[in-house]
């Protein structure tokens, strides 16, 4: 029995400016982009917009990123609606679905919710920008973090993989043809940083970063912004853009505790979220036809794929490799290339690009049935999850 | 030779749990009324939220939780190590703790394996607490 909100909501406008290293612009211009796109899309005003939701990326915790001040800087005046939100990669799906509850409920008509960052500097590297080494060293027992050698979110999601791996019996080689089937995805996708096919040869020859990991186990790192529109289904359907409806929500966070309490490496808030999304939705994992799913790593995609319960625990690997996820396969997964190849705008990479496949605009690679889209988002190391379902139908 | 990679930093709090490893002691926090040890370092207690804990010293042994291998340099005192192995050790009390692996080669290590905390003095003031095979 499907929630009443089922389909009573939508995505009217989806905004994405150019990604990766585009440089001399700061994340509040990244965002402006993505916003005056998106608003374009729907064929809204600037006056339209009454609601805000703003996740800055890491230049937010910088303090160079975006957040309040954006209202100032885009010279909004009629907003409702207002926040400055972050749950890490699952900050995307629950900016949507605060957003979707607010206009629902008539606390704004059209809220923006927007992702921006820019990191990249010209000539520095993607390490650089995200391994924090530069950043003043923490003092108590964090401080035994960098005298161990522990850098980045790498090190942390390597560990997490290293632990499937035994636990399951998963190899390079599953990783690997992960990165091999959306690497083939992002063939087909305009807005992609890296669109050169690659091989499982290619991949094990990637260097290492951090074993298990190699190169081609990572998100790329990207400038850039995403921003979507939500508004009620009513207003989507008049319009000029096809809506995405909002079919389903859900949350889930187990947190990441230095304690036998919490299995990291093979559980995730998926599962959690996934639960209450489908409820929402009136829709289980059988019902599925298109994934987007955070992919910060390979690794993340197989564990997201067995705690949405569309595979059973440690069978992700295997059933990958059969090319179930690839194009022309029967459960099309990452349809952009995902954070390892298209680009990394944290949850807003698979929610952009389930919009997209949702309202049938994805071209080349347009997945044919796609009547139901599942899309994640997850934060710190498997710390937070947030899920969103989307339909091209109301009902 | 000069230790020229990043030394521990301890607080005001952490000072004793940093001062034990020194005598080659590794304490964990014990919560009486969660019967719960803790670590890292907390004011309160995860379970019940307690305030109330006193430091205890640790049996030192416990499992592999997840290990790996860092080949990328983010910061150059570490260019001679290398790839470096890292590690989550579970220890017998329960808490993890993330350290690095001595006395084994690497090919050898595996989730599950036994070992026991290794103290390592770096330097005249300072011990950092790894693991090795037990």
């Amino acid at each position: 029995m499907a929630d009443p909100i089922r389909g009573q909501t939508a995505v009217c406008g989806l905004g994405i400016t150019e990604m990766g290293k585009v440089y001399g612009h700061d994340a509040s211009w990244f965002a402006g982009e993505a916003i005056r796109l998106a608003m374009d899309d729907a064929g809204l005003a600037k006056d339209d917009l009454d609601g805000l939701l703003i996740n800055p990326g890491i230049t937010g915790m910088m303090g160079t990123g975006i957040s309040i001040p954006l209202q100032n800087y885009l010279g909004l005046r009629n907003l409702r609606l207002l926040n400055h939100m972050n749950s890490f990669g699952a900050t995307a799906s629950a900016m949507i679905q605060y957003a979707a509850m607010a206009v629902h409920h008539g606390m704004a008509n059209y809220v923006a919710c927007v992702f921006a960052d820019a990191p990249l500097q010209k000539g520095g590297s993607a390490g650089a920008a995200y391994g924090g080494a530069g950043r003043r060293g923490p003092v108590g027992m964090n401080s035994l973090m960098p005298a161990f050698g522990f850098y980045g979110a790498n090190t942390s999601y390597a560990l997490a993989a290293r632990r499937y791996m035994e636990t399951y019996g998963a190899t390079n080689d599953h990783f690997g043809k992960v990165a091999v089937a959306q690497r083939e995805w992002a063939t087909m996708n305009p807005h992609a940083t890296m669109r050169t096919p690659i091989t499982l040869e290619d991949y094990h020859n990637s260097r290492w970063i951090i074993e298990p990991f190699h190169l081609l186990d990572c998100c790329l790192v990207s400038n850039g912004a995403v921003a979507t529109i939500v508004t009620t289904a009513e207003r989507a359907r008049d319009l000029q853009s096809s809506p995405a409806y909002i079919w389903g929500m859900g949350q889930g966070h187990p947190g990441n505790l230095p304690h036998a309490e919490v299995e990291v490496g093979t559980t995730s808030g998926a599962t959690i979220a996934g639960e209450t999304a489908y409820a929402m939705a009136g829709v289980g994992p059988q019902d599925v036809d298109v994934c987007e799913f955070y992919d910060c790593y390979t690794y993340t995609v197989l564990r997201t794929i067995e705690d949405y319960g569309i595979v059973g625990k440690g069978e992700a690997a295997d059933w990958v490799a059969e090319g179930h996820t690839k194009p022309g396969g029967a459960l099309p997964i990452n349809t952009g290339g995902g954070q390892l190849s298209s680009y990394y705008m944290w949850g807003m990479t698979p929610i952009s690009e389930g919009i997209i496949q949702a309202r049938g605009s994805g071209g080349e690679r347009q997945v044919e049935k796609h009547d139901i889209v599942l899309c994640s988002g997850n934060g710190g190391t498997l710390d937070t999850h947030g899920t969103v379902i989307l339909s091209p139908n109301a009902n | 030779m000069t230790y020229e990679k990043p030394l521990p930093e301890p607080d005001e709090n952490t000072q004793p749990w940093f001062d034990a490893l020194r005598e080659h002691k590794l304490l964990l926090q014990y919560f009486p009324s969660a019967d719960h040890y803790q670590y890292p370092y907390s004011d309160r207690s995860t379970k019940d939220w307690s305030t109330e804990w006193e430091w205890r010293e640790s049996s030192g042994q416990g499992v592999v939780y997840t290990w790996g291998r860092m080949h990328q340099l983010y910061h150059p005192s570490w260019k001679e190590e290398i790839p470096y192995t890292l590690a989550v050790v579970e220890l017998d009390e329960g808490p993890r703790m993330q350290t690095t692996l001595v006395n084994v080669d690497p090919d050898d290590i595996r989730v599950g394996m036994r070992v026991q905390v290794y103290f390592d003095d770096i330097t005249e003031e300072h011990t950092l607490p790894k693991f090795e095979p037990a």
